[in-house]
Order: structure tokens, then C-alpha cells, then sequence
């Protein structure tokens, strides 16, 4: 249904049947990329992505140093460099020096933009790795120990669930942020109080499921010790679970973090994506013209739903066969 | 069974509302400041002149707030307060109270979520059903890609994306607030004009939400439709010879709708905290620009309440659809859960 091309499936043909001699190739490489092929969302997801991160790094190599705010791992130290310029460029548009234009304050937006799509992205990744991780450990601990403690844990997920997950992380934002701005990492840790139960839920219903399953009643009867039912029988089979929630958790929580700092309650030292959406709600930008300004995070964030959006649509294809034929 | 059933659904509902409620009463309490303290101190450092009664006055007001009771104390009173609806007063717009400031903002809030969010239901359900009906047309398919791309997009950036380009287009056209600039107090609803210059206000949030929620529901119907395409009952239509347009509204829309509807249950619960943002973006005077303004002035018996009373509404949007699902679909009552 998206305007797919086929040159992003051009890998499936230029692999070169001599190498493809040993047997993992033979058995997962091809057929992963034959698979490919017929999932085009899956692949213009990652590629979108893919091509966002290249930009970056691209930028962090060849970009102006200076312009970049500091140097390319530092992230503290970026704040004092925002606030140091060499000259005062106020709100020059994009026809100008500088690729994307500057802001009131005289920042370079393509700069900014550079510096804040990874930072946003940590904060998404940070934070569904983190929910998705305990979600796991207590889908597991549930789904096998039965009993009280697989009541107990679906009564606090579900009691969870209907809760307005970005109202808690205002909470838990101001009450741990008294005045002062808090890291990029705090947030992310914010933004995970709330990122497990989703997970915990999906995955539990599908150990339930899997656990019934011929193979692992199989694998149960010849010996394989719980753990190794769990890992070696069971996680290769929700895998394509685990990376679906986890995809729909690095966007959910974006999409907290934006919001968060849309509200002026996020990191104020560090120029992420959502501090130049509040900044541009806050100076009301497009009253005053300013669209170079505006469209930048906007457009960025707008890529990084997009291609996430499409990376779990794609994922839901690989889970759930049915789906699979129609593609 | 049934009685198994609903208690049980009671059971949940009654957990959720005690857990949400839990939360939000301990949450600002660990953060260890004193709102209240702050602002008197605030207001008598705006004064200009030394009050020498301000730790008195402090005192005072916590007194009147409770605060001065050790914690348990607190939260038996906050309880006992929350089961009659009472949330207590606003710090920031003293001495309103947090129930007055929801039932002037929520209205707003409430309007605008439900009637995007059925609007954005129907069409886009009917969009999905299409999609699936006629999935050999590929012109068809590619004009509804960008309401799917659209989709993945939060309300309230593409808020701003659609503030700008209107902007571009005509500057006189309003872009942020509820309604006219001007009017004091709580505005007259019989005015005809009035009600007009809201009708304009609310075009570009509402729309925001209609446009990028269109594509969800597509999705969803488009996969039920699937589901539904492959039944028996379909092939049978087909067989007996029944024209196209019956079989599409009469066979296969109608029992899609039905698991549809579930969804539908649940987002009118999610809109209202789904708005919020879009609200701050378009200051529209709902409970997002309230959230807004009682997050900067730590106002925390309102965004408490705040909190609370969405918990609560989203709760109560599962528990109902939870009771009435059963009623509806014969299937899952026969399953009995």
C-alpha cells in the first residue's frame, strides 16, 4: 500500500550465489531477504530509519564542528555552547549560510535538528527497552508460576492499563524535577514508570499460548530444563512478539517525551526534537513567520513515526501469518 | 456464570480507580516541596512590601489543605474525599475548586474528543471496509496511504503542521483559543454568533484529530473485514446470488462493525487524555490548557484531579463495554468467558 520501490530490495539479487555456499546463508540469509522482498513496509521502515541515522552521522562527521554545539559524544557540554555564539545570526532563513536556517536566538535549526533526533531516539530506545524488558520478566514469572502470583500480576497490568499513561509521567516529571530540568537519561527513566504493562500483557498471553504448544510439551518430555524451554524453544518463537512491542514501545515513548516537553517539563539543557516543539509553541512561531523553524522537528519526528509506524506494521505480518499472504 | 462475570469486571474496575487514585495522591508527596509555601511566598515577594505574617499565613492554608496532618492522616481524608467526588481545592486559582475548574474545562474537552472521535470512526471505518471490498483497485489503495502514514503521527504535531499552513493561507483565520477574544466570564451560549465563532475555533483541532485518527480505524476495519471475507456465510451469500451492494453493507460491514465496536468503547475513554496536547497546541480552553497551567504553578490538587477523573472515565469506558459487549455479540456470550 506505501509507495515501495524496488531499489531498496536490490540486495536479493546482487548476493552472489558463491558465497552463498555455507549453510547459514543458504537457510536464513536468502530466505530473510526473499521474505524482505514481499514485506516492503518492514523495509521502507527500516530504511526510513536507517536513513536518519546515516544523516546524523554523516553530520557528526562532516558537519561544522562548532555548529554542532561541542563535541560529537558530549552531551552536557552542549548546553554551554548554545548559549555561546561567535556572532548573532537571529532568524535567518534557510536561503542563507546555513542549510536549514537559524533560530531567534541565533542556533543553527540543521545543527539542532542533528544533535536532537539521537537524542530523542535514546530516549525512546532507553525506555522500551526498559519496559519491554520487565514486561518480559513478569510475563514469564506469571505465565509459568501460575496460580496467586499469575493473578496478582494480571490484576496490577490490567488495574494499570486504562490509567492515562502520560498523566502519571507528568506526575512522576514535576515531582522529581522541582524547578530545575532533568537529564535526557531521567526522562527516559520517567517515561518507562509506565512503558511494561503493555508489554507485560501481549507477551504473557502468548507464553500462555506457546506453552501448550506440541513442541514445547515435546521439549518438556525429553528433559530441556525450564530455562532452557524459555530461551532455546520459546524466545525464538515470540521473538517477532518481543520486536513488535518493542517498536510500538520506542514509539510511545517519543511520542511521551515530545509531550512531556511540548508541556515545558523535559530536559532544558538539551536541545532535543521535543524542546524545539516547545520552544516553538512558546515563541509562537508561526505567528511570526518563522516556518524553517517549525517544519524542521517536525518533519524529522514525523520520519521517526512514520518508519517506526511501519516497522511494526511489518512486524505484525511477520507474527501473525494470516496477515502474511495478503502482502 | 454471569454474576462470576460482572463481579469480577466490578472487582477490576474498583482496583483500577483505588490504584490510579494511590498514585497520583503519593507521587508529588515524594518529591518533597511545598507548593503552597511557595506560592504565598511568591505572592507576597509580588506584593513589594515585607508581610511579617507570611510563615503564619503559610500555616494557615496548610491547615486549611490538610498538609500540616501526618501522611496516613491524609490520605484517609483524600480517600474518603475521592468516593464522594470531592478533590479538594485548586492551590493556583484559590478558592476554586478542582471540581469547578474540570466542569468548566472538561466540557470542552469532552465535545471535541467524542465528536472527532465518532466522525473519525465512521468514515474511517468505512474507508477500511472499502479498502478491503475492493482491493483490486490500486488507485483506490494509494489514495488512502497517506491517512495510514497519517496515523502514526501524534494529534498535536500535526496540530502545528496544520496551524502553520493555515496561517499560510489566511492570516485572518483563528488559530488558537475556543472562542473569541474578549468575552469575561462564563461566555452566553444562546448567542447564535457565539456559537458560530466556536463552530470556526474548534475547525482545525477537530480536524487535526479527524485526519490523523481516520487511518487507526481504517486499519482496524480493514482487518476485520478480512476476517469476515473468509467465512463460510460470505461464500454462501455468493452462492445464493445476492447482489454485491448487499452482501458488502448487509453481510460483511455488519458483522465486522460488531468487534469494531469494542475498540470504539475504549478510545472514547483514551480520547480525552489523547487531546490533551492538542489542546495546549491550539490553547483551547479544555483540560489540557488547565493541565498546562496547573503544571507550571505546581498546582497539585488539580493535576491530581485531573488525573483522577480520566483514570476514572477511561475505567468506567472499559467496565461499560466490558457489561454491554455480551448483550451485543451473541458469541462471546455463548463463550462465557
Amino acid at each position: 500500500m506505501a509507495g515501495a520501490t524496488d531499489s531498496t530490495n536490490q540486495p536479493v539479487t546482487s548476493i552472489p550465489m558463491g558465497i552463498g555456499q555455507s549453510p547459514f546463508i543458504q537457510d536464513r540469509v536468502i530466505p530473510l531477504f526473499r521474505y524482505l522482498r514481499r514485506n516492503r513496509l518492514l523495509v521502507v521502515g527500516i530504511g526510513a530509519l536507517a536513513a536518519l541515522i546515516l544523516m546524523v552521522s554523516i553530520s557528526y562527521m562532516f558537519y561544522s564542528q562548532e555548529n554542532l554545539y561541542g563535541e560529537p559524544t558530549g552531551v552536557s557540554e552542549m548546553a554551554k555552547e548554545l548559549s555561546a555564539f561567535p556572532e548573532i545570526r537571529p532568524s535567518w532563513n534557510p536561503w542563507g549560510e546555513f542549510p536549514l536556517g537559524t533560530d531567534p536566538q541565533g542556533r543553527d535549526i540543521y545543527a539542532g535538528l542533528m544533535v536532537g533526533a539521537p537524542l530523542t531516539l535514546r530516549v525512546g530506545l532507553i525506555a522500551a527497552a526498559i519496559g519491554v524488558g520487565v514486561g518480559l520478566i513478569l510475563a514469564f514469572v506469571a505465565a509459568y508460576a501460575g496460580g496467586w502470583v499469575d493473578s496478582v500480576v494480571r490484576v496490577i497490568v490490567d488495574s494499570l492499563i486504562p490509567i492515562p499513561g502520560l498523566l502519571i509521567v507528568v506526575l512522576v516529571a514535576t515531582a522529581v524535577n522541582p524547578g530545575k530540568g532533568i537529564s535526557v537519561d531521567q526522562m527516559a527513566f520517567v517515561i518507562s514508570v509506565l512503558a511494561w504493562p503493555g508489554p507485560a500483557r501481549v507477551i504473557r498471553s502468548q507464553v500462555l499460548v506457546m506453552r501448550e504448544r506440541g513442541y514445547v510439551e515435546m521439549a518438556r518430555m525429553s528433559g530441556t530444563s525450564p530455562l532452557g524451554i524459555i530461551f532455546k524453544e520459546m524466545m525464538p518463537n515470540l521473538a517477532p512478539y518481543i520486536l513488535a512491542s518493542f517498536v510500538a514501545s520506542v514509539s510511545g515513548a517519543i511520542l511521551a517525551t515530545v509531550g512531556l516537553e511540548a508541556l515545558g517539563l523535559g530536559p532544558a539543557d538539551d536541545s532535543t526534537l521535543g524542546r524545539m516543539i516547545y520552544l516553538n509553541i512558546f515563541y509562537g512561531t508561526v505567528l511570526h513567520g518563522l516556518w524553517w523553524w517549525l517544519i524542521a522537528p517536525i518533519a524529522v519526528l514525523v520520519v521517526l513515526f512514520v518508519g517506526l509506524f511501519m516497522i511494526s506494521a511489518g512486524l505484525d505480518e511477520v507474527a501473525n501469518p494470516r496477515l502474511r499472504r495478503r502482502v | 456464570m454471569p454474576w462470576k462475570y460482572i463481579s469480577g469486571r466490578l472487582f477490576m474496575f474498583v482496583i483500577t480507580i483505588w490504584v490510579a487514585s494511590t498514585v497520583v495522591f503519593f507521587l508529588p508527596r515524594i518529591s518533597g516541596q511545598n507548593p503552597l509555601e511557595e506560592k504565598i511566598y511568591q505572592e507576597a515577594a509580588e506584593g513589594g512590601f515585607q508581610d511579617p505574617d507570611v510563615a503564619e499565613r503559610v500555616r494557615v492554608f496548610e491547615e486549611k489543605y490538610g498538609f500540616d496532618k501526618p501522611l496516613w492522616q491524609q490520605y484517609v481524608k483524600y480517600v474518603t474525599d475521592i468516593v464522594r467526588f470531592d478533590l479538594g481545592r485548586s492551590i493556583l486559582r484559590w478558592p476554586k475548586s478542582v471540581n469547578e475548574l474540570l466542569a468548566e474545562s472538561l466540557i470542552w474537552t469532552v465535545a471535541l474528543g467524542f465528536i472527532t472521535l465518532i466522525l473519525a470512526f465512521i468514515v474511517g471505518s468505512f474507508m477500511g471496509a472499502i479498502m478491503e471490498w475492493k482491493r483490486q483497485n490500486t488507485a483506490l489503495l494509494l489514495s488512502m496511504a497517506p491517512f495510514l502514514a497519517l496515523s502514526a503521527i501524534p494529534f498535536f504535531i500535526f496540530g502545528i503542521a496544520v496551524q502553520a499552513l493555515v496561517f499560510s493561507i489566511d492570516r485572518e483565520f483563528p488559530l488558537t483559543r475556543g472562542y473569541q477574544p474578549g468575552v469575561v466570564g462564563w461566555p452566553d451560549w444562546s448567542d447564535i454568533g457565539f456559537l458560530l465563532n466556536v463552530l470556526k475555533h474548534a475547525l482545525l483541532p477537530a480536524s487535526s484529530v479527524v485526519l490523523v485518527s481516520l487511518g487507526g480505524w481504517a486499519m482496524g476495519m480493514r482487518g476485520m473485514m478480512v476476517t469476515t471475507k473468509g467465512e463460510d456465510y460470505m461464500l454462501q451469500a455468493e452462492a445464493k446470488g445476492l447482489p454485491n451492494s448487499v452482501m458488502f453493507a448487509k453481510y460483511a460491514v455488519r458483522n465486522s462493525l460488531l468487534p469494531h465496536l469494542t475498540g470504539l468503547a475504549l478510545s472514547l475513554g483514551l480520547i480525552v487524555s489523547g487531546v490533551l496536547l492538542l489542546e495546549v497546541v491550539f490553547a483551547y480552553p479544555g483540560v489540557g490548557t488547565a493541565l498546562l497551567d496547573a503544571v507550571n504553578g505546581n498546582d497539585y490538587p488539580t493535576i491530581q484531579g485531573i488525573t483522577f477523573v480520566l483514570a476514572f472515565g477511561t475505567a468506567a469506558a472499559t467496565l461499560v463495554i466490558d457489561m454491554i459487549y455480551p448483550l451485543i455479540d451473541p458469541r462471546i456470550r455463548s463463550i462465557g468467558r
